[in-house]
């Protein structure tokens, strides 16, 4: 067995073996080891667990539905006459879906498209059109085989060209899409387009960084050599645009576009609905339910609440803190609740005089109270933030001693500062959802008490994505989705330089220590390297980290086999209704 | 009656010019970037320019605005950067869902505010006007958003006997007729109080003149002296009032719209000038004048009609 793992990748059977050691928990040893390219079952079966069992237990319900698996048999047995889940949703155009920008852009497109990887519920990756991933010691070469026999909806067999067309097409900067900002450390790089901006200075363009970057092996095979080591690859092939697209379609999609996916669209009415039916000849395990409609609410959460209480929807993509207690009060709603890695930073730019010395910025950190802004801005439905940005839930996550509010050592690090008095300042938040300004109000209470007098300047949420990581917006209070790994939310959002780093945070010690994690597959070397980054973070970072959200939705109790999964995904071939 | 007509017509296109190219400019000004919504805030900045360049958007505002009124002139209404479609395949089907709304509410409103109106004019001061006057102030006086969660609160949460939204999908069970009932009701509690307001006070005025003094002195029975007498000049300045009305009912319903998730007009306005997306703006904002001027215009002629001191000039 240690032989055989081997080969998939030389780090394996330490791995194994550090799991029968007690060094590394179960569920880490799971998320690593897939990443590495086992294959889930293979890695349920050394961790000696019960795959969909596990995967079951990550989402949680307040109050568990009766029957959450069932066999396609009974499901459809039991199936009512109108076998149709709606669920409330946005329903924005879907013509590109390399260029989406929110997950619910891709909620509709998925039922008909698929990733090549799948994260679960359980925050594992795993293969989805891949049958597996094998990656090289120094995690720069990423092999991915494709499932041989996956037919599209026209007929035509998945092939390694079709992946490398996507790959390729989502890197070409020309198209828009966001695959670029996380693959572009590894896949991409800058060149002189021989053009100068406004300013005169030369224009750059970006280009894959080698002529080899994306490799075909054989039909049903791709290598990806990359210009740096990355371990996220996997996860980063579940991004919510890199659904994979028929190249004969030339990237757009619409109703009866092709896919591989256990649906096929058949009405889309921007603003108003989208329609999906169960197709013939899928490849994987048929749907139970006939069909899916998304039906657009628009974004006042009452709507959606009165659409649940008339049973207009079955469910909704996603709930607001101001609909917790009316979906609580619904007898035929189930609320699902998942803890996440989603978060907002109050952001502060280093760059600009005020918060410019590390004192102040951590001033700032020791007047919030991050339990009381959580149970004010979040029903307390969540954990207390850390300031550092790397969840209790990411694998490599180090405890440190909780960053208690301290009034005192805040006034102090001020006056130190030369500010024994405080000063005025402004911060940028979004209107929606509702949670994010409240929070930003009572951190402006707490950061009053330090002498600091911060005017809250609420900004819709479309005007607020405009100066999310510009130079014009000193202190800002921004969303940051869940990512799998605690490494890839530092090095999208904090490392010198990157396109994500919306704060301007520049210290050569912190890119060091997180290149140096990056590298570090054995999660409990990775630990302790994580001390170091979180340390820095609490004490010269550029955040004020107050909470992480639980996120949850209400549904059907009808419906079955749904699990809430921490970035809201739907995967609507898992789900059945019952009568 | 030509050249009123006329004069009236040359007002409204330049109404129209002016109006759009306000809008042109001012969006031109307002914060935020279109390229950079089309695309979201992950994108990065190069990619926002080429797209910026791609479409057209980095040329000066005089060029674009003169380009988009010749494709207006032509019947293009523009390309939706937020529906990701031409402005004629949404923007028709928004109004003709709005209209019903407005048609049905309408309906009610004049009839209702009308004869509401007379009853309290015709006996100022009694329990009867009071009522109706304290009534009217009440409805006004409550935020759409604030009736529509009330109304949903009654009927669809506690009694369940009205659908919630008004999607216009019938897919759930619900008639549409059914899913029109609660906005509806909002549009006309909001607005029936402030025509009703309008009818008392022109009937009071009436009331007090003295041809009705004189027609109750000559004998004649009081019925015959409101409707003969009373109530034609009494709808004379109400009338113009209740022709505006037409103007909110069909591009002023933005909350009714959002609180019931009505696929309608306004809330394709509210989501353009969210998005900023231009065309829409522009194509809805000529509609919203159009619809102005075009009640003004009707206004002017039926008020010249019920009152023959006006005349055409």
């Amino acid at each position: 067995m240690s032989e055989d793992i081997k080969k998939i990748h030389p780090y394996l059977p330490t791995l194994v073996n550090q799991l029968r050691a007690g060094k590394v928990d179960r569920r880490e040893f799971l998320r690593t080891s897939t990443l590495l390219g086992l294959s889930a079952t293979a890695a349920y079966t050394l961790a000696g667990c019960d795959e969909k069992q596990e995967e079951q237990q990550s989402s949680t319900t307040e109050e568990a539905p009766a029957a959450t698996t069932t066999t396609t048999e009974t499901q459809q047995a039991a199936a009512p006459t109108d076998n149709v889940i709606r669920i409330g949703m946005r329903v924005p155009a879907l013509e590109d879906p390399a260029t989406f920008s929110w997950v619910y852009d891709s909620n509709v497109t998925r039922q008909v498209c698929d990733y090549l990887t799948r994260t679960g519920v359980d925050n594992v990756t795993r293969p989805w059109l891949l049958e597996k991933w094998e990656a090289s010691p120094d995690l720069k070469t990423w092999t991915l085989t494709l499932k041989k026999g996956i037919k599209w909806s026209n007929g035509d067999e998945l092939v390694a060209d079709h992946a490398i067309w996507n790959l390729t097409r989502w890197l070409d900067e020309k198209v828009g899409s966001s695959v670029v900002g996380l693959m572009k450390g590894y896949m991409l790089t800058e060149y002189d387009t021989g053009q100068k901006d406004d300013a005169g200075n030369p224009k750059m363009g970006t280009k894959l960084w080698a002529d080899n970057a994306i490799e075909k092996v054989d039909d049903y095979t791709i290598r990806l050599n990359c210009k740096e080591a990355q371990l996220a690859v996997p996860e980063h092939l579940f991004h919510y645009p890199a659904l994979i697209l028929h190249p004969s379609e030339n990237g757009k999609f619409g109703v009866n576009a092709i896919g591989t996916g256990a649906f096929t669209l058949t009405e889309l009415e921007v603003g108003k609905k989208a329609v999906l039916k169960k197709r013939d000849g899928y490849w994987g395990k048929a749907p139970a339910v006939d069909s899916i409609e998304f039906i657009d609410l628009g974004d006042d959460p009452a709507a959606s609440v009165s659409a649940l209480a008339s049973k207009q929807i079955q469910g909704l993509y996603e709930a607001s803190v101001s609909q917790f207690a009316a979906l609580q009060k619904m007898d035929h709603i189930t609320i699902y609740q998942v803890s996440t890695g989603q978060t907002a930073v109050a952001r502060m730019q280093p760059i600009h005089d005020t918060w410019k010395d590390p004192r102040v910025r951590k001033a700032m950190r020791l007047a919030i109270d991050s339990e009381k802004v959580l149970q004010a801005a979040h029903l307390g439905l969540g954990s207390p933030g850390e300031h550092h940005h790397v969840c209790p839930i990411h694998p490599e996550y180090a405890k440190l001693d909780f960053m208690k509010q301290d009034i005192e050592g805040a006034k102090k690090l001020l006056a130190d500062a030369g500010m024994p008095n405080g000063f005025e300042t402004e911060i940028f938040c979004k209107k929606d959802p509702d949670w994010e300004p409240q929070a930003v109000q009572v951190m402006a209470e707490m950061w009053k008490q330090i002498g600091v007098n911060v005017k809250i300047n609420v900004l819709p949420s479309d005007q607020y994505w405009e100066i999310w990581n510009v130079e014009t917006a000193p202190f800002a209070f921004t969303t940051w989705t869940h990512r799998p790994l605690g490494v890839m939310v530092l090095g999208l959002a904090y490392r010198t330089g990157v396109p994500w780093n919306e704060s301007f945070y520049s210290n050569p010690k912190f890119d060091e220590t997180l290149t140096r994690a990056e590298g570090i597959l054995d999660v409990e070397e990775r630990r302790k390297v994580m001390v170091e980054l979180e340390q820095i973070m609490q004490e010269d970072g550029p955040i004020v980290q107050p909470l992480w959200r639980a996120v949850f939705t209400g549904m059907d109790k009808r419906i079955q086999g749904f699990q809430i999964h921490p970035t809201y995904y739907l995967f609507c071939e898992e789900w059945s209704l019952t009568a | 009656m030509i050249g009123f007509f006329a004069k009236r017509l040359a007002y409204l296109v330049f109404t129209m010019l002016v109006v759009s190219f306000i809008i042109y400019t001012i969006s031109e000004f307002t914060p935020g970037d279109v390229a950079r919504k089309i695309l979201g805030p992950f994108a990065t900045k190069n990619q926002v320019e080429l797209l910026t360049e791609e479409m057209g958007l980095n040329r000066p505002v005089f060029i674009r605005y003169f380009e988009w009124v010749g494709q207006t002139l032509s019947g293009d209404l523009g390309y939706s950067t937020r529906y990701k479609t031409e402005v004629n395949n949404i923007i028709w089907g928004r109004l003709y869902n709005t209209m019903i709304l407005a048609s049905i509410a309408f309906a009610i409103i004049v009839p209702a505010s009308i004869l509401f109106g007379i009853v309290a004019g015709m006996a100022e001061a009694s329990k009867l006007d009071r009522t109706i006057s304290v009534a009217s102030i009440v409805t006004t006086s409550v935020p759409e958003f604030a009736s529509g969660v009330f109304l949903s609160w009654i009927f669809v949460i506690w009694l369940g006997i009205l659908p919630g939204t008004s999607t216009l999908d019938t897919g759930a069970g619900w008639s549409i007729a059914s899913q029109l009932v609660l906005p509806v009701a909002v549009m006309v509690l909001y607005d029936l109080g402030y025509v009703i307001r309008m009818v008392r006070a022109s009937m009071v005025e009436v009331m007090m003149r003295p041809y009705i003094r004189t027609a109750v002195l000559k004998g004649l029975r009081f019925r015959e002296v409101i409707l003969k007498h009373a109530v034609r000049n009494a709808m004379i300045a109400p009338f113009t009032v209740i022709l505006l009305q037409i103007n909110y009912l069909v591009t002023g319903v933005v909350v009714v719209e959002a609180v019931f998730a009505y696929p309608g007009f306004g809330r394709m306005m509210l989501e353009g000038a969210l998005s900023q997306d231009i065309a829409i703006i522009e194509a809805g904002a000529l509609f919203a004048v159009l619809i102005a001027v075009v009640t003004q215009i009707v206004g002017d002629f039926g008020y010249m009609l019920l009152n023959p001191r006006i005349r055409f000039s």
